[in-house]
């Protein structure tokens, strides 16, 4: 126990000296609280702007063809600029989102009653143009509609036979569960952040102890092999923690301290105790985390080697986590035993502010520890073979 | 004291040790001879237990190297072919953290370090980190922190690679005052000229096996050469172990 003692003090005395394990859990933190807020600032705007608040600027070449239509467009928020000269290449290289001419036959048309030709020129492959298109094509139908049933009560018949449907949408998205899209995004942020936290520290405790040539002397020492790789994994914690700590207040600034509203419109909160408990449900994962990351660096030669290896576990262990950002699924009991999905699930029932609970918090933990003791075991099991000297 | 008998050790096909016995005393210096690749590392690996052999036994002071690790551990300071430093830590923080593993500490532990960093003349970098260490300066921080608990048995694997001409000498001379001391030193080389030098008891090594043992002029009588280089190549058959 002493001697627990006396290597996990020398390695974290060892890496807090360490520019690189100093940087890996102080830096860390703020990359994905940051990346989430600018992706919400950046998707926002664009997604959730709502154009019928907004002014459309519609270029438009021979308004005034059709004065009428010019003014229901105008009646609707669209301000009416001039087209550029070439409207095509002005889509194609998104000057502008899109062009509206009419056509100089229009006034002839639309007088005999004959279909009045327009064109909308736009690149709807250009995701920051689809709103406007999308709500100058409603304006335009509206019109059409418009115009249709006069025409049709002008000759008497009753506006009604072209409407065989009567479409409504109903759509129950709350602004937060809108934002919660990427909300869902967290879940993965933070396994990211809790692998990344003390990946350094493993690193130089493990595969760099071999590459200095300081492991053959250290292990004549009168430990026990499990002494050796129990007190590199506690080491680790320590700095795992602190990350999560710090990535945890960093949220906490960004949602609630930052005023993001005035960017996305929609109220978003993440209140201190939701924080408190994402941290608790965190910590058996950054024990797995560590666990994984000593079994798999105990196979390397060479910092180097160990750093490519450790790059990839966040995302395979992020991998089910991901897909749950796009298709959320409904927690149940058998998911709660999948280490690290449980836990993507239940975080983001907390964010969705929906009830927890207890036992789905406990299975989780629980399967992770298990999980957890089972990966620390096996890395004992490596220190004991003579191998552990070369790697592999 | 250390025993081995009749040791064995292999790697897939390759035969590291096939059969190698010898005793090493105290107060004695013993030297391991034998060129690159005769078994020398091995044979102390299995011995300082890090590697368990096939067939065969070891012991220290009468410690089973399998049966009792720690007990072999305590009792021996060693210096092996690695022997990197923690370079973010200082040399005293280097020595201090082998000591406190052997379970020593507060004054006893520091006495013990200031008294290795005097005897190793080593006051002036005491006190720096270790990094850009010269391979001197870091021998000598390895053989400190290597003898800190004050071990009666001492195994050195190649100590004078990579060092000038002054680090040997003093290397020399210090592996003599353990031997004063009444300590068992246990030492590897390939070089034949530094083995004479300083051991009291030969063991040469070649392709796994003993192939003579004595003292200098037990090997000269019994190879019937006149010089001990003459003998080197007449026990191991070639003269490849003179290749530098």
């Amino acid at each position: 126990m002493k001697r627990l003692w006396v290597i996990f003090s020398k390695e974290v005395t060892d890496n807090l000296r360490d520019k690189r394990s100093i940087t890996s859990a102080l830096i860390t933190p703020l990359i994905t609280p940051l990346f989430l807020v600018a992706l919400i600032i950046v998707m926002g705007q664009t997604l959730f702007a709502d154009p019928e608040e907004q002014v459309v600027r519609l270029p438009v070449r021979g308004a005034e063809n059709a004065p009428g239509l010019i003014t229901f467009l105008k009646q609707n928020n669209v301000q009416i600029v001039d087209a550029p000269a070439d409207p095509e290449s002005a889509a194609r290289t998104g000057d502008v989102d899109l062009v509206l001419v009419i056509e100089d036959g229009y006034g002839k048309a639309f007088e005999a009653g004959e279909p009045a030709p327009v064109q909308l020129i736009a690149d709807s492959s250009r995701q920051s143009a689809i709103r406007s298109i999308s709500y100058i094509e409603q304006l335009l139908r509206q019109y059409a509609n418009t115009i249709a049933v006069l025409r049709l009560q002008a000759r008497g018949v009753n506006p009604q036979v072209i409407s065989p449907l009567s479409v409504a949408n109903v759509d129950v998205a709350t602004p937060q569960s809108q934002a919660l899209i990427f909300l869902n995004m967290m879940p993965f942020l933070m396994l990211m952040v809790i692998f990344t936290g003390a990946m350094y520290v493993i690193i130089d405790t493990t595969a760099g102890e071999r590459e200095r040539g300081s492991l053959e002397p250290l292990l004549i020492n009168p430990a026990t092999r499990a002494e050796f790789a129990l007190g590199k994994l506690l080491a680790s914690l320590p700095f795992g923690i602190v990350t999560l700590i710090m990535t945890m207040a960093t949220y906490y600034l960004a949602f609630n301290v930052f005023p993001l509203e005035e960017f996305v419109n929609i109220p978003m909160r993440l209140d201190l105790g939701a924080l408190v408990a994402i941290f608790l449900l965190s910590l058996p994962i950054v024990l797995l985390a560590s666990a994984l990351q000593l079994l798999v660096a105990s196979f390397t030669r060479s910092f180097k080697e160990a750093q490519t290896y450790l790059g990839f576990l966040p995302l395979v262990a992020g991998f089910p986590s991901a897909f749950l950002a796009f298709l959320p699924v409904k927690a149940s009991t058998g998911m709660m035993l999948i280490p690290t999905f449980g836990q993507a699930i239940l975080i983001n029932q907390m964010m969705r502010g929906e009830p927890v609970l207890a036992t789905n918090l406990w299975i989780s933990s629980a399967a992770t520890l298990v999980l957890a003791v089972v990966v620390i075991g096996l890395s004992i099991w490596l220190y004991r073979r003579e191998q552990i000297l070369f790697g592999r | 004291m250390i025993e081995v008998s009749h040791l064995r050790k292999t790697f897939g096909k390759v035969i590291a040790v096939d059969d190698v016995s010898f005793r090493a005393e105290n107060g004695q210096i013993t030297g391991l001879l034998g060129p690159n690749g005769a078994g020398k590392t091995t044979t102390l690996r299995v011995l300082y237990t890090i590697m368990k052999p096939d067939s065969g036994a070891a012991t220290v002071d009468g410690y089973d190297v399998l049966r009792s690790p720690l007990e072999v551990q305590r009792r021996m300071g060693v210096l092996p072919d690695a022997h990197g430093l923690y370079p973010r830590l200082t040399a005293r923080e280097n020595i201090r953290y082998y000591g406190r593993l052997h379970g020593m500490g507060g004054a006893a532990l520091e006495d013990k370090i200031d008294y290795l960093v005097k005897i190793l003349e080593m006051d002036d970098s005491s006190d720096r980190r270790t990094e850009g260490f010269s391979s001197g300066q870091t021998m000598k921080v390895a053989i400190a922190r290597a003898l800190v608990h004050d071990p009666a048995n001492v195994l050195l694997d190649e100590p004078t690679n990579g060092l000038d001409v002054m680090s040997t000498r003093s290397m020399r001379t210090f592996i003599r005052r353990l031997r004063d001391e009444g300590k068992c030193v246990l030492f590897s080389s390939h070089i034949m000229q530094e083995v004479s030098a300083l051991c009291d008891h030969i063991v040469v090594i070649n392709r796994g096996l003993v192939a003579a043992s004595g003292s200098a002029e037990s090997l000269k009588r019994e190879t019937g050469q006149e010089n001990l280089e003459d003998a080197f190549v007449a026990a191991i058959g070639s003269e490849e172990g003179l290749q530098r």
